[in-house]
């Protein structure tokens, strides 16, 4: 039979998802645990989720939380960073410790098979990690020179120069994992007085996913953390700045290849009432392939090879960013158009044919959301650090698909409002500055 | 951990490989061109990548603009990429709608001419120019693998240029060739359809002949011949760039993808700078503090593989001094061998590193295609795990020696702008 192409094939009836269910233990501790067994592939993916991130350390040593989760494989009274490494790399596990703004973060990944003695070395990094003065130096320069060398690329410039115009001082105002001046400062005392502080069993959280029974996990769990002790105070998130008064900057770069473009403003943190509104629109404005700002700059312009824009959704309000990349010459003109489209947002309904294809890409797309271990694990972990509703995923579906245009109108209102938008652009400012008229006042700054 | 693997191939010529999967609600449709930027000639590189972009813009039944709207409406998500001998088209979606997927791939297949004009040429155009601004010419280090490969391979050579093309080669491009692209290389028999998911696969191939049954099948170009460079000596480059730490890049002729010792040098790559135990991290990174990072990885190319180490310098390093040491740690290991114990980790490494790329069925899909497409060999996603965990110790050494042989080396010095290297 030859099917008719000239229209969209019907869909067959969906096939139902299976959200993971996570059922949740505790050790006697404090520890929590939480635990979706999933046969077929042997693979076991593992989140040990600490209150450990950048908004529990002092300002003035910003990177602490980060240097302190890259040191946790640095040695153990039994075994110094290079046999620690060679325990790793010996069993072959997937292993990274990491620091954001609020928590911090290990995460394995490894064949079922290793579970116990993943969880044996996961523990001696957690419990018994030394901190030896030359490993909190070399790591500390390491991360100096790290910070040094963003200042390579344009787009990272773009970013943290954004950051630091809308927060100024405040938290996300910097890199979670600190600046030159800020990790410089940190001491191998000051790293185990954290460590010591906010590595504890109360307020932590250890995620498993995978081919991996209760039994195991709780053997091995209490085997060995049980002997883990202390609480910790979850990480309040920061006070939310007033959104600046317009703002224009650009950064000189000369001999750019590009013009690397931020439209930005203080955003919302992840827990609000119209968090799902704003996630419908943001889908409309520049999340998706076939959004406004990504079908004007890229199929209609071709001045980009891509724009797109998020709400960064945090425990406090993080940023909103819309992005792209431009030839130098349209670096004015691409200001334009994006406040274009956020005007456009802000005064006229979007349409149905939008709010459709915006529905259905974030509802439908929830089977590849959940696909493998390590996304689930990524997905729970969120949706505990954020404090999201237990059934916040059962309700997505019916919650996004309950939004209407005349909430998405709203929503761009309240935060996208056209006099609180900070723009900023990178590149080669004598190509670029003469774009730009009619933007108002240009702050040129040299790059540093 | 095995995948059940289904082949079959459609009168047309078109090969269709099947692996069902009930463990989620999604169906992974992949299709690969046996066609890469080795396929283009003078004057119009990067022309395979530039079609590839065409190929998203519409066909005779699809509107523009509609191919990435209607997967993102269903919930799936979709890309394009394009190497040296293969372009690949996939998306994901909910596995109800594996019928769109097909009538998406096999409308592009079958009718993709009548879709395109001038004006989605100029506009991807605009659109590529800016892709390799973007993510080449406004990239720290970002024309180092153009720099290496035109020094390591000798003008005509198919694996000279990058798949990016050169700016004037993408301005150059003409309607005309983009027919005759599409005539020479994208007929059903130089194609390979994959599918990962959850479908009865009786009925999935039933949709496929339907689908793409009536597509006629095409003389199909030869391919270029991609000869093994002759180990003449030494080569070097040097590259500037606004960097603010020298990159030393070493390349080495290597052992292609279906070559019987890809796996060792594979294993070799993983023991030589994967994990902080490996030899790169520990000497260079951690005792010697010469190095802010080290990598050394194997491109699975069809023919002529590439083996590579590189290694970024830290503040008052030398290029050519963090070379010497990098060139020290391979000499030690030529030298007095590898020992039990790293080529156990490394082959561990190697087989977490394989089932994590297998975890998705987008990613196992295009794992299948490139076995079925590059090696001939579709079930070598099942072999690939047990021959990594079978390769030893006298293996990785003999590799060694053959790959990592300094009269078939070429070395590329990317430094600071203002400094000599």
């Amino acid at each position: 039979m030859t099917p008719d192409r000239a229209l969209r094939p019907a869909p067959a009836a969906p096939r139902p998802l299976a959200l993971p269910h996570f059922e949740r233990h505790a050790l006697p501790n404090g520890l929590r645990i939480e635990h979706a067994e999933r046969p077929g592939l042997p693979e076991v993916s593992l989140h040990l989720v600490l209150e450990c991130g950048a908004g529990a350390e002092p300002p003035r040593l910003g990177g602490l939380g980060e240097l302190t989760a890259r040191l946790l494989t640095a040695g153990t009274p039994g075994r110094d960073a290079i046999q620690m490494a060679r325990w790793l790399d010996r069993l072959g596990v997937g292993y990274r410790a990491t620091a954001g703004y609020a928590v911090g973060a290990v995460s394995m990944h490894f064949l079922s098979e290793l579970f116990e003695e993943a969880l044996e070395f996961l523990a001696a990094t957690i419990l018994d990690s030394e901190f030896p003065e030359h490993e909190v130096e070399r790591i500390r320069r390491e991360r100096i020179d790290e910070i040094e060398r963003q200042a390579d690329d344009p787009a990272t410039v773009a970013g943290l120069a954004t950051i630091a115009e809308l927060y100024g001082d405040g938290l996300y105002g910097r890199a979670a994992a600190g600046t030159e001046a800020t990790v410089s400062a940190i001491g191998t005392e000051t790293v185990r007085e954290f460590h010591a502080e906010r590595y504890r069993p109360g307020g932590a959280l250890l995620i498993a996913c995978g081919d991996l029974d209760r039994e195991r996990l709780l053997a091995a769990a209490e085997a060995r953390f049980g002997a883990w002790s202390g609480e910790t105070a979850p990480v309040s998130p920061p006070e939310t700045p007033e959104a600046r008064a317009n703002g224009l900057i650009l950064i000189d770069r000369p001999g750019s290849a590009q013009s690397e473009i931020r439209v930005a403003t203080v955003g919302v943190p992840h827990n609000t009432e119209d968090h799902h509104a704003i996630i419908v629109a943001n889908a409309i404005l520049g999340g998706l392939f076939n959004s406004r700002i990504n079908l004007n700059l890229r199929e209609d312009k071709g001045w980009t090879y891509g724009a797109r824009s998020s709400f960064r959704f945090r425990r406090g309000a993080g940023p909103f960013i819309a992005r792209t990349a431009v030839e130098t010459g349209r670096t004015g003109p691409a200001f334009e158009e994006i406040l274009r489209e956020i005007e456009g947002m802000r005064t006229a309904p979007v349409t149905d044919d939008e709010m459709k294809l915006a529905r259905n890409a974030l509802t439908l797309s929830l089977p590849l959301q959940f696909e493998t271990a390590v996304q689930i694990c990524g997905k729970v972990s969120r949706q505990r650090v954020f404090g999201l509703p237990d059934d916040y995923w059962e309700t997505y579906r019916s919650r996004i698909e309950a939004v209407t245009p005349e909430e998405v109108r709203e929503v761009c209102r309240t935060y996208l409002d056209p006099d609180r938008l900070t723009l900023l652009a990178v590149g080669d400012a004598a190509t670029a500055a003469p774009t730009l008229d009619g933007l108002g006042p240009v702050d040129v700054r040299p790059a540093s | 951990m095995r995948f059940d693997i289904l082949e079959h191939t459609l009168d047309n010529g078109l090969r269709v490989v099947l692996q069902p999967d009930t463990s989620a609600p999604l169906v992974a449709v992949h299709v690969m061109y046996h066609v890469g930027s080795k396929n283009e000639r003078a004057g119009r590189t990067g022309f395979a990548h530039l079609f590839e972009h065409l190929l998203f813009q519409g066909s005779e039944h699809v509107p523009r603009e509609h191919h990435f709207k209607l997967v993102q409406d269903a919930g799936g998500t979709l890309n394009g990429t394009t190497w040296f001998d293969r372009t690949n088209y996939f998306e994901t979606l909910p596995a109800n709608e594996l019928d769109l997927g097909l009538w998406l791939e096999s409308d592009r297949m079958g009718f993709f001419k009548p879709g395109i004009t001038q004006e989605k040429l100029d506009n991807q155009r605009e659109v590529v120019k800016n892709e390799r601004r973007q993510a080449y010419e406004n990239r720290p280090y970002g024309l180092a693998f153009e720099t290496l490969l035109a020094r390591a391979y000798d003008e005509g050579h198919p694996y000279r240029h990058p798949t990016i093309g050169y700016m004037p080669d993408i301005d150059a491009a003409r309607l005309e060739d983009v027919h005759e692209f599409f005539d020479l290389h994208y007929g059903p028999n130089n194609a390979t359809l994959v599918l990962v998911g959850d479908f009865d696969p009786a009925a999935a191939l039933e949709r496929v002949e339907a689908w793409f049954g009536e597509i006629p099948a095409r003389p199909v170009a030869p391919r270029p011949d991609v000869p093994v460079p002759a180990r003449g000596g030494e080569r070097r480059a040097l590259l500037r760039d606004r960097v603010q730490m020298p990159r030393v890049y070493l390349m080495y002729h290597s052992p292609c993808y279906a070559d019987p010792d890809f796996e060792a040098v594979v294993i070799l790559n993983y023991l030589l700078a994967d994990g902080n135990s490996s030899r790169f991290e520990k000497t260079l990174v951690y005792e010697k503090q010469m190095a802010a990072d080290a990598t050394s990885f194997t491109w699975p190319t069809e023919s002529a593989g590439m083996c590579f180490a590189v290694a970024t310098a830290r503040p008052g390093v030398a290029a050519a001094d963090l070379e010497t040491e990098v060139r020290d740690v391979i000499d030690d290991l030529l030298r007095d061998g590898v020992e039990e114990e790293e080529i156990e980790g490394a082959r561990n490494r190697a087989r977490r590193g394989l089932l994590n790329g297998r975890a998705g069925f987008g990613d196992r899909a295009d794992a299948i295609a490139h076995a079925a497409v590059l090696r001939g060999d579709a079930a070598y996603i099942n072999d690939a795990f047990t021959r990594y965990g079978a390769v030893a110790r006298a293996d990785v050494e003999r590799v060694a020696r053959e790959v990592l042989d300094p009269s078939g080396l070429t070395v590329l010095h990317v430094v600071p702008e203002e400094e000599t290297s």
